[in-house]
């Protein structure tokens, strides 16, 4: 069994189909990204499987569970935890209370919450930032802290909205090894990214994209190759100077 | 209570010696008008700090809190007046309805933001007071519409909350005040609050975390509106006389978010400072100004407010606090390590 089935997920916002009968398969373990241009309904799909708006039909089975349609704290209650593409820290707390925020998903006491915010804080490289007021951290810091939240609610699954949008590209490859790291200790991830160079990296399986649909699917190369990719992200007439 | 006990000696020191003169202070204060006039900074300390677990916690800015403390001093009176009821259990009554009027007005509006959620407690606020101004009795109640009710006078005793000197007043509102204090300091380190916290900041990436960010704002709002009932049953006993505008009109409201913003809402001690800072100011201005200006007060907390939001948007516990670290903590820091040699100070 697949750790998430998403099957024909639609969702329209009035006239506007921005997820059109979209499926895809993760499987425990795997990084699965997901790509596409601007406003090809990347992060909408996303807020539909993070439960930020119920999808218009369709499926969603995560570890043998139905979850569309269930609100966001309910989909973490599951295990499922995502980030945001915008950074939303607590801006006026520390380091340390908006990881242990996170934490106090797995405890109802307040030193095992700090106890394990601090692991996760050591395990990302924040930990000696621990005692800053988060809107005084720089933009990968504040990714970073986004990703230390997340993991404290210890999910199964992790869902990455454009965790690298913004970054410099020394700062790209400074992420890649931990996103890496992290699905070592057994999290399986979902990343949905702009940035192709970063992604083809990253996952062993690719679901591409366009206008809601989806028009390709497969490992990096595979996808790559695709036809219909390449029209996507660069239009039709590269297609024929390819051949 | 161990975190609350691990703090540095200088600090348990001076909180060990201000809490013996607080309970002294009675004994060295004769005056009644003055011990009245302290008594009043206590209730508004109180009333203001259960306004915080929903202003300062929750994220939302109510202005409609004296609904809450009206209907605490509403039913702990018309119980005493019409069954001859303790004011201590009425006191009791009047919470538990206060904050099941609380949850059913927190679960449409807490839902609002920003000005929103303002602007819909101060129509229910205002809403409560134009109703018991246009009824003079519900039942066997009677709650004499605009002219207020007059508590009956008995003799002083404990259990009919009514006492001939000041100082049980002052010692009953001094207790209370520090309990609600106590309770904020135990919901600020506990996960109710730092999921209220969060749920008040960013509650999109709050709930995405797993928090039920709705429940957790009523939560507050409920316990609020028990506590600042509790408060309205002790401005009745201290007062004797009340009526609608004294206890739930809007200058209450405002003067109770005045509070909160100046002295540093979210905080433990900013509605205490907040209150030691404008109710002399308020009392001042309606004794020497009173007759000629009446809500000159109002303006003055503007003027105060303005200043302090430009300088300290956290509120004056920020700088205070700040002052507090130099000229004490650190000091003491620094003696202590000198005397120690070289033991790195582990404190804090």
């Amino acid at each position: 069994m697949s750790l998430l089935e998403v099957t024909k997920v639609t969702k329209k916002f009035s006239g506007l189909v921005a997820v059109n009968e979209f499926s895809m398969t993760v499987e425990a373990g795997q990084i699965v990204g997901v790509i596409g241009p601007n406003g090809a309904g990347k992060t909408t799909l996303f807020n539909c499987i993070a439960g930020a708006f119920p999808p218009t039909s369709g499926s969603i089975i995560f570890n043998g569970q139905e979850v569309a349609g269930k609100k966001p704290y309910e989909i973490c209650q599951f295990g499922i935890t995502r980030t945001f593409q915008v950074v939303k820290p607590f801006a006026s707390k520390s380091v340390l209370y908006n990881t242990m925020v996170g934490a106090f998903a797995q405890t109802q006491h307040l030193h095992e919450a700090e106890h394990i915010a601090i692991e996760v804080l050591q395990f990302l490289g924040l930990d000696h930032k621990k005692d800053i007021v988060s809107k005084s951290l720089t933009l990968p810091e504040r990714k970073r802290l986004e990703l230390a939240r997340a993991l404290a609610t210890k999910p199964k699954l992790l869902l990455l909205d454009e965790v690298m949008a913004g970054l410099r590209p020394v700062e790209v490859t400074e992420m890649l090894p931990i996103i890496r790291k992290i699905n070592e200790t057994g999290v399986t991830i979902v990343i949905v990214e702009h940035i192709m160079q970063a992604i083809m990296n990253l996952s062993e399986k690719i679901y591409v994209v366009n206008f809601g649909k989806k028009i390709a699917e497969g490992d990096p190369d595979t996808v790559v190759a695709d036809e219909e990719v390449i029209k996507a992200y660069l239009g039709d007439e590269y297609v024929v100077t390819q051949h | 209570m161990k975190q609350l006990l691990d703090q540095k000696p200088i600090v348990l020191l001076l909180s060990a010696l201000l809490l013996g003169g607080l309970f002294i202070l009675p004994l060295v204060i004769t005056s009644p008008a003055l011990m009245q006039i302290i008594i009043l900074i206590v209730l508004y300390a109180y009333l203001t700090s259960t306004w915080n677990f929903v202003g300062g916690f929750a994220g939302v800015l109510p202005l409609g809190h004296s609904a809450f403390i009206g209907i605490g001093a509403y039913t702990s009176t018309v119980l005493m007046q019409t069954f001859g009821l303790s004011p201590w259990f009425g006191m009791i009554i009047g919470g538990l309805l206060a904050a099941m009027v609380g949850a059913a007005i927190g679960l449409p509006t807490l839902k609002l933001r920003g000005a929103y959620f303002a602007l819909a407690t101060i129509a229910i606020g205002e809403g409560m007071r134009v109703l018991f101004e246009n009824v003079k009795q519900v039942g066997p109640f009677k709650i004499n519409g605009p002219s207020g009710i007059s508590l009956k006078l008995v003799e002083s005793s404990f259990m009919d909350f009514q006492f001939d000197s000041k100082a049980p007043y002052y010692y009953i509102i001094l207790i209370m005040l520090l309990l609600v204090l106590l309770l904020t300091y135990f919901m600020m380190n506990s996960k109710v609050g730092y999921y209220l916290a969060a749920g008040g900041e960013e509650p999109e990436a709050a709930e995405a975390l797993g928090i039920k960010v709705a429940r957790y704002k009523l939560i507050a709002m409920v316990i609020s509106c028990f506590l600042a009932a509790l408060g309205g049953t002790f401005y009745a006993q201290l007062m004797l006389y009340f009526y609608p505008k004294s206890i739930l009109g809007l200058d209450l409201s405002f003067e109770i978010a005045f509070i909160a913003l100046i002295g540093g809402r979210g905080t433990i001690l900013g509605p205490v400072l907040g209150a030691l800072l404008l109710r002399p100011v308020s009392e001042l201005t309606r004794i020497y100004l009173g007759a000629s200006l009446p809500g000159l007060h109002l303006i003055i907390f503007g003027l105060v407010l303005i200043m302090v939001m430009r300088y300290y948007p956290a509120g004056i516990v920020e700088p205070i606090r700040n002052l507090i670290n130099k000229y004490i903590i650190e000091p003491f820091n620094k003696e202590k390590k000198s005397a120690e040699g070289s033991e790195a100070d582990k404190a804090d």
